[in-house]
């Protein structure tokens, strides 16, 4: 009876006393409310008629409920396009660069291999290379190797990346040292060890990795920025761009985008990403701090 | 220890680690050609005069000269370290705060809401999030109507964009926004790992909750501090997306950044010897900048 008393005491103290608790609601709800609604009014711009979304007001229920956005999207601008290449540069890219990630990070846990302190800092040495800031060197090299306007191109660049490969590193030392020394003992090849006994294991480490790139992949407007010109290989960033820059104040010509075929192609820019992350979520929380801390 | 070495190193050793060596091939040649090498160029041009036909000559450190005495450089460094000091420490607050604060939550559902809707921003594109305010702080967009229902009818509709007085605070603001929710997490990650026996024995003590907060979670949240400290710093005149998807010409003066100018001088107008200079003294300004500050933050120190 006694104990129990002095514990919902103690729960009591753990809480903080009310207007320091309304303070933090209030905080709390601020923020929500400026990140939610931005959201939210971009849904019904993307399902309102165009002239509902170019009228001015506040915009947060349908006036009229309308799809013509995402038609106008797809057959005036031609979204699909855009849409596809994304798509297949990205999951090609990322799928090649967890397997790797997987590989080097894989090698740079061995304890006795020679020359494993040149191999490492030859990598953790490109961490400190910022790829953005060579982007002119980055086009000329790509003219060299013929990879401007090109799928390869845009697979390529940024196919691997030292902090995917230390993220891998890092999530394989948790795997006891023992499970492989058994193994080897009992005669397995390295590449059984590491497919039988770590990959599985790993299994979040590889989740974040691909999530991690995958948003990266099909966010990037740097490298396509650079290397692109022709608008048949345009991913989604360069061609939403280019919408937004037809409808905004910056150019006054041309033909004019409306409002709700933009916020349509925010959506369908997005859709993936949630979908992915949804799916990667339960893994990615250890996985992105493990990153940020020991990077 | 050094002819123990050699013995190590052996032709045996390495057939053994062979499955090894071959695995790092594709990445070696990857590293060496797209990132070894670049920087590499882009430092050779730096002090050539590079021309579209004819010979590239020897330049010396007149390109880093041009550079630094361009008013178009020196007023894009002056705007991207207002942007993004700007935009990092609104970010650091806002990521800390709500970190704190969704530590308070007790409701589940709500705290794991909460947490997925701050870090969403984090996983959109630039031309995501500019697309979303550009479109919201258009004359007929949303903050528009807000702020005419809030003065009436005498209310002028402003042109956000359009307005070089406000494009600096919305660069900083729309930065924050992006980064804050990721931000958190790390911060919250950092929360969830303080040791519970620190609370405990505060609450014995007598300690109220606002002053566990104060002085036993902020204090453990300091490597974690400075961890987004350094990693902010290392992007602190880097910033090329947010203008190249926000930017347009009627404010291009307060908020065109140096990588932006880079990528215009070096790619639209061939410039190859005057950007690849600028990008080189970029890069040792970064370099020397997150010296300091993990110089001053003790960084090094901490994590040995």
């Amino acid at each position: 009876m006694q104990t129990a008393t002095r514990r919902s005491h103690a729960r009591l103290r753990n809480e903080l006393n009310p207007p320091q608790k309304l303070i933090g609601w209030i905080l709390l709800a601020i923020t929500f409310l400026i990140m939610v609604v931005p959201m939210w009014n971009v849904i019904v711009l993307s399902t309102s008629t165009a002239l509902d979304a170019d009228a001015s007001g506040i915009k947060l229920w349908w006036n009229r409920f309308s799809l013509e956005g995402y038609r106008y999207v797809f057959r005036v601008s031609k979204l699909g396009r855009p849409f596809l290449n994304s798509l297949y540069v990205t999951t090609i890219g990322t799928v090649i660069q967890v397997i790797l990630s997987a590989l080097a990070g894989y090698v740079l846990i061995q304890r006795e291999l020679p020359g494993k302190d040149f191999i490492t800092s030859f990598i953790m040495l490109t961490m400190m290379i910022p790829g953005d800031l060579t982007i002119i060197s980055i086009y000329q090299m790509n003219k060299q190797f013929g990879l401007l306007n090109s799928y390869t191109g845009l697979i390529l660049n940024g196919l691997v990346s030292g902090f995917s490969i230390l993220l891998m590193r890092n999530y394989f030392l948790s795997v006891p040292h023992s499970l492989a020394e058994s193994a080897r003992l009992d005669g397995a090849s390295e590449f059984r060890i590491f497919r039988g006994i770590y990959l599985p294991i790993s299994t979040p480490g590889l989740t974040t990795v691909f999530f991690i790139e995958y948003v990266g992949k099909w966010n990037a407007i740097t490298i396509p920025a650079t290397i692109l010109t022709d608008e048949n290989k345009f991913t989604l960033p360069l061609m939403l761009r280019s919408l937004i820059l037809q409808n905004g104040v910056s150019t006054s010509g041309g033909m004019i985008v409306p409002t709700n075929a933009i916020m349509s192609a925010v959506v369908i820019s997005t859709v993936p990403l949630v979908l992915i992350y949804i799916f990667a979520q339960q893994f990615l929380l250890s996985g992105m701090t493990l990153g940020a801390t020991k990077g | 220890m050094k002819s123990y070495l050699m013995k190590r190193i052996s032709w045996k050793v390495l057939k053994k680690n062979r499955f090894f060596y071959v695995m790092l091939i594709p990445i070696a040649v990857y590293f060496i050609l797209f990132n070894y090498y670049p920087l590499v160029l882009g430092f050779v041009n730096s002090f050539q005069d590079v021309k579209l036909l004819g010979n590239t000559a020897f330049a010396g450190l007149n390109n880093y000269k041009k550079v630094t005495a361009s008013p178009f450089y020196q007023q894009a460094f002056v705007n991207a370290l207002i942007v993004n000091v700007g935009t990092f420490l609104l970010q650091f607050v806002w990521g800390l705060a709500l970190a704190v604060l969704i530590n308070e939550m007790r409701h589940k559902f709500s705290k794991s809401l909460v947490q997925s809707v701050t870090y969403l921003p984090n996983l959109l594109s630039w031309s995501v999030v500019g697309g979303i305010w550009i479109t919201i702080l258009s004359p007929s967009g949303m903050v528009n109507g807000i702020l005419q229902k809030m003065l009436g009818k005498d209310f002028r509709r402003i042109a956000f964009m359009a307005e070089s007085a406000w494009a600096r605070p919305i660069f900083i603001f729309t930065g924050a926004w992006k980064t804050a929710g990721y931000t958190a997490v790390l911060f919250l990650a950092a929360i969830v790992g303080i040791d519970p026996n620190l609370y405990e024995a505060a609450t014995i003590d007598g300690a109220s909750r606002f002053q566990q907060i104060s002085h036993i979670a902020l204090p453990s949240l300091v490597p974690t501090m400075k961890v987004v400290t350094v990693l902010g710093t290392m992007g602190i005149l880097r910033n090329f997306d947010q203008v190249f998807i926000m930017g347009n010409s009627n404010i291009f003066d307060k908020i065109r950044n140096l990588l932006m100018l880079i990528y215009v001088d070096g790619i639209t107008k061939f410039k190859i010897g005057l950007s690849t200079a600028a990008a080189t003294m970029v890069l040792l300004v970064t370099l020397v900048i997150s010296f300091i500050v993990r110089k001053l933050l003790k960084y090094d120190e901490a994590y040995d």
